[in-house]
């Protein structure tokens, strides 16, 4: 059997708010397999996007270790980490998160900058934004590259953010909410999109949501309750 | 570098109209060091040189009473690095011209006072060899260049000719204007004179710096004047007692060696006329050729290390022939003759410089300001820079950035700007008089064809190294900033 391609071992996490100590994530063991689907749900305040931020590495665990393809990444160093989220998940959020001064394809050209030098970028521009255009396309947002984030709809901003995700070709998409701010039409789709990527490309999702018949579809489910996976 | 925050960096300035204010601040502050620099510095060389042109290359001074030139002369002249010596004797004293040509033409005797131009009365008097004295400075040039300003100030034409040019040299001693000239004079003056045909010039001739036809701008060369001087002379117990003296004189032109000091105040004349007004006649076998100063003009091409060690020398060989016991006497270079001037024009333009640092560092604040805006307006774009994979590093590198491209912008435009307003500076300043009948630069003010520019290339160089190098570390604090910020707290930023 193949290491899960992100694993969660023993995760806790703990805020201090003055001399008080918030224990958020209080030991959460969780595996992505290769191409899965799993939908985390819980309560408000149950510590679900605070699991996701430590799993992309954008926040680090008071204990416990985070392991992509079963290696633990807290311990590298920040440069090699940075590469390694990169290349390996990708974020989808609640708000989407387009950067307002760039276009479409600009918001999703930005994630192929992130970790190659402007040298070698600029050699291979031509690709790169031959991949974005694709990318965008596969979104279906083929009339709508050269858009500002203000001039798109909820639905198709979503989409910006998931080709941006994907531009780089990870293997674990980390979703918060994709579709809470969505009607429940857009929202549809977009879930749609998501499925049938997981299907072609076999990019496994974790996805944050509170919509159990969303979850119902998804091959796994974990709940969580006051920091701790309850039920998987 | 990572690709993305040039790329970025670019964008966020794009669409950013604030950060042409920054762009503004730093060419403005680079402009106006450059001009306001060039045109003081323009200032000062010309200052320079005119106190250059003034001004002997060693002046031998702080001699004893009583010196006398035949004493020194030949043992400053055997220095290998002097030329050629001549003597100085300064006093000072009133030189009045005796017509006034107030309602009728009024004639004065130098016990009246003329209270309408009693301002150019005083002046400090330099007797000089006129036979030696064009060896050591440009005397005959300063008399050229008095008529030139003579022509343009008073409409009319300065002296037609120089004492300097008399060919006679027992003439020439005596710098007497040519006796046609002094018979008209005299005429002018309405004192005694014999026929014009049997007419010889007997007064000594006084020149007088081109500032003061300003006070008394009717007057011709041959025109008497009063010089009067005062002086202590021991009296027959030997106790000394004040003496004036008085003698007639003819004006005998103008002289301007740009220097405005010694063009206002000095009066030149011949040596020997200010030695018999302080008792020392050479007639009298007892005189000394008495001297306050001896000036001196070196060979051409002698190192600075070379005039130095010759000013040492010259010093010790003067020291030596002094009677024992007397104070030390100095040697100066043309500077040390003229130092508070020279180190007053000096400390102006440093102080100007610091100032015009300030305003840079008025500009670099600019940036700041508008960058650490930036950086909070973009708080969130941290976070998403950080959740699509960017270092703190890069996300740093990005603000940065932009500073550095408002800096070098700024700075090219300031600097082009500045070479070009120092060029056209002269051509815009005669358009401005022309069409609008402003003068940003009174050139009359200054006596000056064209206003001074003077653009250093080190100092253009600094200006653009300094704004660029003064942005980016201002730019570096927001940077930090934004690359220390934590990511989770940044997303969730609103
Ligand atoms: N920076 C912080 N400092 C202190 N407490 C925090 C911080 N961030 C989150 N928390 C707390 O951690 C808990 C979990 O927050 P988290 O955002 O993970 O919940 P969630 O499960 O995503 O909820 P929701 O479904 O509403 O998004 C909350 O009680 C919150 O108050
Ligand atoms: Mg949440």
């Amino acid at each position: 059997m193949t290491a899960p391609v992100l694993a969660a071992r023993g995760i806790t996490k703990t805020y201090r708010l003055g001399r008080q100590d918030i224990p958020v994530l209080r030991g959460v063991d969780l595996d992505v397999g290769e191409g899965e689907m799993v939908a985390l749900l819980g309560a408000s305040g149950a510590g679900k996007s605070t699991l996701l931020h430590v799993l992309g590495l954008l926040d680090p665990p008071t204990a416990g270790d985070v392991l992509f393809d079963g290696r633990p990444v807290h311990g590298l160093p920040i440069a090699e980490r940075a590469q390694l989220r990169h290349a390996h998940t990708g974020f989808v959020f609640q708000f989407y998160h387009l950067i307002p001064e760039l276009t479409a394809l600009q918001n999703v050209m930005l994630a192929g900058m992130m970790t190659t030098s402007w040298l070698s970028w600029w050699k291979d521009r031509r690709a790169a934004k031959a991949r974005a255009i694709a990318m965008l396309e596969h979104v279906g947002l083929a009339d709508r590259m050269r858009h500002r984030p203000a001039e798109l709809s909820g639905g198709e901003r979503q989409r910006v953010a998931i080709a941006r995700a994907l531009l780089v070709g990870p293997k674990v998409i980390l979703a918060d909410e994709p579709t809470g701010n969505l009607d429940s039409k857009t929202a549809a789709s977009v879930i749609e999109l998501m499925f049938s990527l997981q299907a072609e490309r076999r990019i496994a999702f974790l996805l944050v949501t509170h919509d159990e018949s969303l979850a119902s579809r998804c091959h796994r489910v974990v709940r969580m309750r006051d920091g701790v996976v309850v039920h998987g | 570098m990572r690709a993305f925050p040039p790329f970025l960096a670019l964008r966020y300035l794009l669409t950013r109209r604030i950060n042409l204010l920054s762009v503004f601040g730093v060419s403005f502050a680079a402009w106006a060091m450059i001009v306001v620099n060039s045109v003081f510095t323009g200032f000062v060389t010309d200052i320079r040189d005119d106190v250059r042109r003034s001004t002997p290359d060693l002046l031998l001074t702080d001699l004893p009473h009583a010196t006398s030139y035949d004493s020194l002369r030949a043992a400053l002249e055997a220095d290998p690095a002097v030329a050629a010596t001549a003597p100085r004797l300064r006093h000072h004293g009133l030189w009045q011209p005796l017509q006034v040509p107030s309602r009728m033409q009024r004639s004065l005797e130098s016990s009246q006072v003329d209270f309408n131009h009693m301002e150019g009365g005083f002046v400090l008097l330099l007797g000089i060899d006129p036979l030696r004295e064009p060896a050591v400075t440009g005397i005959r040039d300063w008399i050229a260049g008095g008529m030139e300003p003579i022509g343009k100030h008073l409409g009319r034409l300065g002296p037609q000719g120089s004492v300097f040019d008399e060919a006679d040299p027992k003439r020439r001693a005596e710098m007497l204007v040519p006796d046609e000239l002094e018979w008209r004079g005299r005429g002018r003056a309405r004192i005694p004179r014999a026929s014009q045909e049997e007419h010889v010039s007997s007064l000594p001739g006084v020149l007088l710096g081109w500032r003061r036809a300003y006070v008394w701008p009717w007057l011709q060369q041959g025109d008497p004047g009063d010089l009067l001087a005062a002086a202590f002379v021991d009296d027959a117990n030997g106790k000394p007692q004040l003496r004036t003296h008085r003698v007639r004189t003819a004006f005998a032109g103008w002289f301007a060696t740009g220097h405005r000091m010694f063009d206002e105040t000095q009066a030149i004349l011949p040596i020997e006329t200010l030695r018999t007004m302080l008792g020392q006649d050479h007639a009298d076998p007892e005189a000394i050729a008495l001297v306050t100063d001896v000036a001196m003009r070196l060979r051409t091409g002698l190192a600075p290390g070379e005039i130095a060690a010759a000013k040492t020398r010259l010093r010790t060989a003067a020291q030596a022939l002094l009677a024992a016991g007397s104070a030390p006497c100095s040697v100066l270079d043309w500077e040390e003759q003229n130092p508070v001037f020279l180190s007053a024009v000096s400390h102006e333009q440093t102080l100007m410089r610091i100032v015009l640092f300030v305003v840079m560092i008025v500009a670099a604040f600019v940036i700041y300001a508008t960058l650490h805006m930036m950086v909070v307006q973009k708080w969130k774009d941290v976070g998403i820079l950080a959740a699509i994979g960017g270092t703190p590093r890069g996300i740093g590198t990005t603000f940065l950035l932009c500073g550095l491209v408002v800096a070098v912008v700024g700075a090219i435009l300031g600097t082009t700007m500045g070479g070009l307003s120092v060029h056209y500076l002269n051509d815009f300043n005669d358009w401005l008089f022309r069409t609008a009948n402003v003068e940003l630069f009174p050139r009359n003010l200054f006596d000056l064809q064209q206003v001074p520019v003077r653009l250093d290339p080190a100092w253009l160089a600094l200006v653009a190294c300094t704004s660029v190098g003064l942005a980016l570390v201002t730019a570096v604090v927001p940077a930090r900033k934004a690359a220390r910020m934590n990511p989770v707290k940044a997303l969730s930023y609103e």
